[in-house]
Parts: structure tokens; C-alpha cells; sequence
């Protein structure tokens, strides 16, 4: 399945790509998106590799972890990653409807004189 | 002690500036000790030198890096340091009188105290990293020197050309010398020395070289690298008379005698620098003879001089260090004064034009004879010590190891040189001082004063008293730096007469007769139009080149820099392709492992196929709401993949994250119109199409390679095992969050808090309170362009109603406009 699920990521990255390149700051944002989903989906691939039905809890029966369990350490990390990218998504969503108030627009190239040579 | 000579000299440097608080004339003299110093200390230092000894000193600085403040005083060495420190001590004294009404004086000495350290530091330097330093410090406090009247374009303009050259060629030498220190394996110079035979068998050798020469040719202004020593004329003339005839244009032949042990007696040494000598002599020659500036004419004479001195270098023979030595000597004395005499012309008659000169014998008759003396040396007439110079250059070329041919080649051209050296004498002295009177540029046209005469008087004298008398003593001081350009004990005799009408003296006799004959002509000779075509012309060139540089780059920047953003991302994603993709094809592609698609559940293929098709509907959507909600799809599919594969806590999260950030990207874009526009050209999507396609194709590779591949042994084995243990929580996720990456949570937890603090600013803020959205405002009224845009697109959307807008199109789009201005006015 981690095969299958490379081709998920190849496809977020792709589509983030895509978006990322087109002028429009929406598209933009929603390509940021789906970019941290991608990365997010990458880093759990990393991890000891993906286990069906055995979150990392401590077994109440026997005190110990099952070694079989998912990768804890990933799951931390990712989770840390999406409570910062959500951080990231509010302000940039801010500052795009703030921009859009300045500008009238959401078309980057009518926000290129502040980066002009 | 050549160690702190060396190094005081340009901790010294910054007590010039006290001559801004000093009594003016005077403070020359006092700060005229300082080099004073230097040369005392090298004259004490001289018997033993002059007795075939080597004074080495070495201190580590940087030992493993092959770094050493090694300096060491051989007979060339000792030659060099006498003049930068004799001569610098007459260029101390000129200036006061020069620079006298200056207010910058203080800063011109500095300059020249770091520049004479510096160049002391190349001519006593045994370590090519340490020589390099100081080489590059000379162009550096040259360009200073040059520039010191930055009002000026001309002077920026010089300074600038100056430095570009010298400092490029350096670059070059500084290669040069460490291809030369591998193959010698030290970066000590006696050593490199020392393995002469090793490094002209080396493969090292030709490239090593060449570089070199790159680096003494600019630096000592051969051709065609010459055309910054005319263009440096714009710094004083105390600076030209320093830098430009006595000490920094000479670095570059000092380094070819100093390697010429080593390297010398291959057909690549001997012809290239009598190709390149033997060009810029007579080119130098032939300038200078047509030039109207005095300074100009001296400099092309000096670029004459250096292109025989290298001529000397390269030729071979037992005649030619001889030659080169009594050369730099001889060259030293008479050019140093030329140049301190045109500056007390040019500053007592306001101008340095020929054309505006002349019949100054009878204002300026010490200047007139202190100047006739040195020209006369300048053009090798007996019995001053230029013709010494010049009888040992002629035995030189006669005496050659040039072929035959060659030979009479480079013995024309000398000859030729040395008439042509007569003639831009003799129009020198008879257009400053004999001749019709040109109107003056000043009105009272006096003598200089004594003060600025001393220093020229003292090296104009030497070119008389040298041949009378002091050739034994100038024999002695002579011999041990022939020695360190041979390598093996000379004999040297120089003598005023020669015992025997012998070919050199023949064709000495030839030049000084044709000279003489010809210098009725010289003005007309001068006068003709140059038989070059305009274009040809180091100036027009340089400046073409510079311009060129400048505008491509500037050009590049703009193309490259352009403030849009889509270009710096796409920039960002090849430079990301090409770091991931480049290893990846190079070493990981053929050990990827077949996939294994066994044990897969129908949640899982449902979940893993319906992530593709939003993602494609988000970049597909024609309406924002569409493409807001699709891209919510995708979000919550990858958490329910979360769900599938262990991971609760991130489904949870992610979950609620998504629908939170899908609320509030309704919320901001409640003002925008509904749809989007086309704003890429067909050609653009494609472009962008293909790179996100590879960027998606190398993604997965990598993905997929990587996560089949184990280098570390993960460490998650630890906090499964100690969560309860250490953590007393059951949940391994939680107690890594708050216990074992408790901080790391922290940060996290500021990082969410500043991004709340910059929304709250960015919402708060009035557009009309703030001056500089304010100012935007006022200068691209962009309610204008916004309300012209709006409706432009809205026709946009009637237009493509019909066949294009799907079920997802939300409202009108003229209520969306008016919704628009609401949602404005209640923030």
C-alpha cells in the first residue's frame, strides 16, 4: 500500500504545484494547502510504515506498547505540522483579504510593485 | 624586523591624518620619516646582503592552510625595498607642497603609507599566499589613491578601470600561484624556487604559468591590459609618480624575476614575454609620442619602459638581469622625478597640456633644468645613468638566446623604441619650456617652490651622479639582485664608457643620431592621425564591456526579479526538482523495490482514488466556493487515511482543522467575485502543467524510495516504551507532545499565538489610517481599477454562463459585487 500511497503524495505535490503557479492568490493559498497535506502524508510514509488498526497506545491489559503499533514519533511531528499550518493559513488568509482590500484585486501581478527592481 | 617594517607601516598609516591639524609644508618632512624609517632600516640591512646572505624571517599565522608571515631580503628584494622606501620618502615631502591647499591631505597620506606598506609587503614576501595578500592590497589602496578625487567622474572612471584589471588579474595569479605551490608542495617562495626542474616538467606548468603572466601583465600594464595606466593619471601626481613609475606597475615585473629561477628558459617564458614586451614597448612609444597631456605622455612612456623590462625578462642570456635590473633602477629614478616635475608644471601654470605650454624657461628655470636632466637620462643620452641602463639593454638584445631571426627582430624594435624614447624627450622639455608662448592659464607663473624641487632635484641628481662615481657602489647594489633572478653568482660591472666600438654601442650611437636628427619632426610625427580605426581603442572597448556587464546583468535581475511571484515559485520548484531529481536518477532509481500491492482493503483504494479526482476538481473548479470545498475534500480524506492507518489523534485534528480553515476561507472571500478568471495564456498552463507533473512524478519516486529505505534505526521504539513509565500517559502521541517534545510544543504553541497577533493587526487596521496604504490608494486609485475589473469579469462570467459554469457558481454575480462593498464597510 505504501506504494499506492506515494502516488497519493506524487499527486498532492503535483496538484500544489499547479496551483501554486497560477496568478490568483486563492489558488495560491488553496495550493499551500493541499502542499502541507502532501508533505504531511510523506512524513507518515517515513515512519516504521504504515500499520492498519494499531494506534500507538499503551496496552491497559499488559502496561507495555505493542512493538507492532504505529509509529508514535511521526504522528507527533505531523501533528505539530498541521496546528502550524493552520496558524499559516489564518494569517496568510488574512493578508490576502487585507491585499484585496488595498489593491482591489487578487490577481498577483497587480501586487508586484512593492518587489519591482 | 622585515616583519615589523612591514607591518608598522601600515599600523602607522592612520597618524597621516594628523596633517589636518599641522603646520602645512612641514608636516611632509615629519611624516616623510616614517618611510624614512623603513629605508634606514633596510640600508643598515644592505652589507649583509650585499654579501650574497638571505635574511628570512618566518612568524605562523595560518600554518595549516600553508599561511606564513615569512618575508625574506635577498639582493632583489633588497633593490625593490630601497626604492618603495627612498622614493617614498621624496613622494612624503612632495606631497605637503603639492596637496598644500588640500583638506583631504590627511587622508591622501594614509592612503600612501598603507600602499607603501603593502608593497613592501609584495617585494619582501616569501610566501605566495602572503605576496598575494599584499598584491591585492596594493590594487586595493592604488584604487584609493586614484580615486582620491571622487568629484570627479574621470578620476571614479580611472580608479575603477584600475582596479578591475589589476584585481582581475589577480585572480588569476592566485590560481596561477597555487597550481605552482601543489606542484612544488610548498607555498614558500625559496622553496618553489628551489624545485625549478619539478615544475617545468610538471603538467601544472603551462596552466600555472599562464595565469601568472595574466596577473603580472595587468599589473604591470602590458599590452593590452595597459589602457589603465593613461586612465590613473587622474589620481595627484604624487600618487602617479609613486604608483606609476617607481613601485606598484613594477609588482609585475618584480614577480617574473623573482619566479624567473624557477620557470625561466622554456620556449612558452622566453616567447610569449618578448612577444608581449617587445608590443607594448613600441606601442607605449608610439603613444606617447602623439600625447598633449604631459601625464599621459609620461604614463605611455612608462608602459614603453615596462614592456622592455619584460622584454628583459623573457629574452635569456647573461645580459638580460643585468638589463632588467639596471632598467628598474635607472627607470625609477628618472621617471619618479619626470612625474614630481610635471606636477610642479601643471601646478604653477594651471594646466598639463603641451598645447598649452611652452616658454616656460625663463618662469620656471630650475624646474627647466632639474627636468632636462632627468629627460636626458630618459632618453639614454651620456653621460647620465639611462644610458648606462640603455647600453646594458642594447648589449642585452645582442647577446640574446632568442633564435637568429627573433633576435633581429627584438633588436629592431629596441632600437626603434629608443629613438622614438628621444623623441617623446626631447617634445617633453622643448613643449614645456622652449618654443613659442601659449597663452597662459594663470597669471603670474612663477618658479615652484624650492620644497616640491627637492624630491625630483634628489632622484635627477642620482641620474647624474650614479655614472659619476657611484657606478661601483650601484655595481654592488646590483649584483646580489641579478643573483636572485639567475639564481647563481654574477659578476656585475657597469661602466659609463665603453672599452670597444662594439655593436651595442654602434647601435646606441645609431638611435641617439637618428633621435636627434628626427627631433625637428617629432611635433609633426606626433601631429599625424592615427592609422587605427576608432573602434580599435582600449578605452572604447573597456567602456563597451563595462556597459555590456551592466546592462545584462541588469537585464537579468530584472528578468529574473521581476516581483511576480507565480515566476519565483517556478524557480523554486526547478531548483527543488533539480536537487531531488539529480540523486535520485544518479544512484537511488535502480534500487527502488517492486511495489507491493498485496493486503489492500477497499476503504483504502476508495480513500487513495478519490484524493486524485479532488485535487484535479480543485485546479478544474471555474467558482472559489467550488474550489474551497473540493480542496476541504481532499483534507478530509487525508484524515480519514489517518483514521485507516493508526493515526486518531491526527484524523481528530486534521478534521477539525479543515473544516475551521474552509470556514474562514468563506469568510474572507465572501468579498471576492464568485468565479475565477482565466489569467494564464494556454502556453503558461502547459508550461506550468508539465512542471507539476514532474515535480508530482519525482515526489512519489522519492516518497516511495525513501520510505522502503532504513539508514538509522527509527528511535520511536524508546517512547513506546517508556511512555507510561517516564510520561504516565497511555496515549505514546499525547506524552510525546506535552512530555518528551514538551517544548518543542511550546513553540508551537507561539507560533499560532503570533500568527493570531499579526491577523488581529491586519484586520484592525484601518486602510485610511494607514499613510502608506493611503498613498497606494492615491496613486493607483485601485477602487477604480478594482470596480473596472469587477466588471469586467462579471461580463466574463455572463459570457461563459452558459456552457461553462457548473452547479458549483454561487449568486449573481452583481450581488456578490454589492455583498462585496457590505462586507467592507463592516470590518
Amino acid at each position: 500500500m505504501t506504494f499506492v500511497l506515494s502516488l497519493v503524495v506524487g499527486t498532492l505535490f503535483a496538484g500544489a504545484a499547479y496551483l501554486m503557479l497560477r496568478r490568483s492568490v486563492v489558488k495560491l493559498i488553496l495550493g499551500m494547502a493541499l502542499l502541507s497535506h502532501g508533505t504531511n502524508l510523506l512524513l507518515f510514509l517515513m515512519g516504521d510504515g504504515v500499520v492498519k488498526g494499531m494506534p500507538p497506545f499503551v496496552d491497559e491489559a499488559t502496561g507495555v506498547t505493542p512493538t507492532a503499533a504505529a509509529d508514535p514519533l511521526n504522528q507527533a511531528l505531523i501533528l505539530t505540522a498541521i496546528v502550524i499550518n493552520f496558524g499559516f493559513t489564518a494569517f496568510i488568509l488574512a493578508l490576502a483579504y487585507r491585499a484585496n482590500q488595498a489593491v482591489g484585486s487578487d490577481d498577483l501581478d497587480d501586487m508586484v510593485e512593492t518587489d519591482r527592481l | 624586523m622585515l616583519t615589523a617594517i612591514v607591518l608598522s607601516m601600515l599600523a602607522l598609516a592612520p597618524i597621516g591624518l594628523l596633517a589636518r591639524y599641522a603646520p602645512r609644508p612641514l608636516i611632509g618632512w615629519v611624516l616623510g620619516l616614517l618611510p624614512l624609517a623603513a629605508f634606514v632600516g633596510f640600508a643598515v640591512r644592505a652589507p649583509v646582503v650585499l654579501a650574497g646572505s638571505v635574511l628570512i624571517e618566518t612568524l605562523p599565522w595560518v600554518p595549516e592552510m600553508g599561511l606564513n608571515l615569512r618575508f625574506s631580503l635577498d639582493g632583489l628584494s633588497l633593490l625593490f625595498a630601497l626604492l618603495v622606501s627612498g622614493i617614498g620618502t621624496l613622494i612624503f615631502i612632495y606631497t605637503a607642497y603639492y596637496l598644500a591647499g588640500d583638506p583631504g591631505m590627511g587622508r591622501f597620506y594614509v592612503y600612501l603609507a598603507i600602499f607603501m606598506g603593502s608593497m613592501l609587503g609584495v617585494v619582501l614576501a616569501d610566501n605566495v599566499l602572503l605576496l598575494f595578500m599584499f598584491w591585492e592590497l596594493t590594487s586595493v589602496s592604488s584604487y584609493l589613491l586614484v580615486g582620491y578625487k571622487h568629484d570627479y567622474a574621470d578620476a571614479r572612471r580611472g580608479a575603477q578601470m584600475g582596479l578591475l584589471l589589476t584585481v582581475g588579474g589577480g585572480l588569476a595569479l592566485l590560481v596561477g600561484l597555487v597550481l605552482l605551490s601543489n606542484a612544488a608542495g610548498s607555498f614558500e617562495i625559496s622553496e618553489i624556487i628551489g624545485a625549478g626542474e619539478e615544475l617545468r616538467a610538471s603538467p601544472f606548468y603551462t596552466p600555472a604559468l599562464l595565469l601568472i603572466f595574466l596577473g603580472c601583465f595587468t599589473k604591470s600594464a602590458q599590452f593590452p591590459f595597459h589602457i589603465w595606466l593613461p586612465n590613473a593619471m587622474q589620481a595627484p601626481t604624487p600618487a602617479s609618480a609613486y604608483l606609476h613609475s617607481a613601485t606598484m606597475v613594477k609588482a609585475g615585473v618584480y614577480l617574473l624575476a623573482r619566479l624567473h629561477p624557477a620557470l625561466s628558459e622554456t620556449p612558452l617564458w622566453t616567447y610569449t614575454l618578448t612577444v608581449v614586451g617587445a608590443t607594448t614597448m613600441l606601442v607605449g612609444a608610439a603613444v606617447a609620442l602623439r600625447k598633449d597631456d604631459i601625464k599621459g605622455l609620461l604614463a605611455y612612456s612608462t608602459v614603453s619602459l615596462l614592456g622592455t623590462m619584460v622584454l628583459m625578462a623573457g629574452i635569456g642570456g647573461h645580459d638580460a638581469p643585468v638589463a632588467l635590473v639596471t632598467l628598474i633602477l635607472a627607470h625609477a629614478l628618472y621617471k619618479g622625478a619626470l612625474f614630481m616635475l610635471a606636477g610642479a608644471v601643471d601646478h604653477e601654470a594651471g594646466t598639463r597640456k603641451l598645447s598649452e605650454l611652452g616658454g616656460l624657461s625663463r618662469e620656471m628655470p630650475r624646474t627647466l633644468v632639474l627636468t632636462s636632466l632627468a629627460a636626458l637620462s630618459a632618453a639614454g643620452i651620456p653621460p647620465l645613468f639611462g644610458f648606462v641602463a640603455k647600453e646594458e639593454l642594447l648589449h642585452a638584445v645582442t647577446h640574446s638566446e632568442l633564435t637568429p631571426g627573433a633576435g633581429l627582430v627584438v633588436v629592431g624594435a629596441v632600437v626603434v623604441a629608443a629613438v622614438l624614447g628621444i623623441l617623446y624627450a626631447w617634445r617633453l622639455v622643448s613643449g614645456i619650456f622652449f618654443g613659442p608662448a601659449a597663452p597662459r592659464k594663470k597669471d603670474h607663473v612663477h618658479e615652484a617652490p624650492l620644497g616640491m624641487l627637492v624630491a625630483p632635484g634628489v632622484l635627477a641628481l642620482l641620474s647624474v651622479g650614479l655614472p659619476l662615481g657611484l657606478l661601483p657602489m650601484t655595481s654592488a647594489l646590483l649584483e646580489p639582485a641579478v643573483m636572485a633572478i639567475t639564481g647563481h653568482a654574477e659578476e656585475v660591472s657597469l661602466h659609463l664608457m665603453p672599452s670597444a666600438l662594439s655593436l651595442p654601442v654602434v647601435l646606441s650611437l645609431f638611435a641617439i643620431g637618428s633621435g636627434a636628427a628626427l627631433t625637428r619632426f617629432a611635433g609633426q610625427i606626433g601631429a599625424m592621425p592615427s592609422p587605427l580605426p576608432a573602434w580599435l581603442n582600449g578605452d572604447r572597448i573597456y567602456d563597451a564591456a563595462i556597459n555590456g556587464l551592466l546592462s545584462s546583468t541588469t537585464a537579468f535581475t530584472r528578468a529574473v526579479q521581476n516581483g511576480r511571484l507565480r515566476n519565483y515559485i517556478l524557480y523554486s520548484l526547478l531548483a527543488l526538482l533539480a536537487v531531488i531529481l539529480t540523486p535520485l536518477a544518479l544512484f537511488a532509481l535502480g534500487s527502488a523495490p517492486a511495489p507491493d500491492l498485496s493486503n489492500i482493503t477497499l476503504p483504502e483504494i476508495v480513500t487513495a482514488l478519490l484524493i486524485p479526482f479532488a485535487v484535479l476538481a480543485t485546479i478544474r473548479a471555474r467558482s472559489r466556493l467550488g474550489a474551497i470545498l473540493v480542496a476541504g475534500v481532499v483534507g478530509a480524506m487525508v484524515s480519514f487515511m489517518f483514521v485507516i492507518y493508526s493515526g486518531p489523534d491526527l484524523a481528530l485534528t486534521q478534521l477539525l482543522v479543515e473544516v475551521i480553515t474552509t470556514i474562514f476561507f468563506l469568510l474572507v472571500f465572501a468579498i471576492l467575485p464568485a468565479s475565477f478568471e482565466r489569467l494564464s495564456k494556454p502556453a503558461t498552463r502547459a508550461r506550468d502543467g508539465v512542471v507539476a507533473l514532474a515535480i508530482g512524478a519525482t515526489m512519489a519516486a522519492f516518497t516511495w524510495i525513501a520510505s522502503s529505505t532504513t539508514v538509522f534505526p527509527p528511535i520511536s521504539a524508546v517512547f513506546k516504551a517508556e511512555a507510561l513509565a517516564e510520561g504516565k500517559g497511555e496515549n505514546v502521541v499525547n506524552v510525546i507532545l506535552v512530555d518528551f517534545r514538551g517544548f518543542d510544543t511550546m513553540g508551537e504553541i507561539t507560533v499560532l499565538f503570533i500568527a493570531l497577533l499579526g491577523i488581529y493587526a491586519m484586520l484592525r487596521l484601518r486602510p485610511e489610517s494607514d499613510p502608506a496604504i493611503a498613498d497606494m490608494r492615491g496613486k493607483t486609485t485601485p477602487d477604480a481599477v478594482a470596480l473596472g475589473r469587477r466588471g469586467r469579469r462579471e461580463m466574463g462570467v455572463a459570457g461563459r454562463d452558459g456552457h461553462d459554469i457548473g452547479q458549483d457558481t454561487v449568486g449573481e454575480p452583481a450581488t456578490t459585487a454589492i455583498r462585496s462593498q457590505d462586507a467592507r464597510e463592516e470590518i
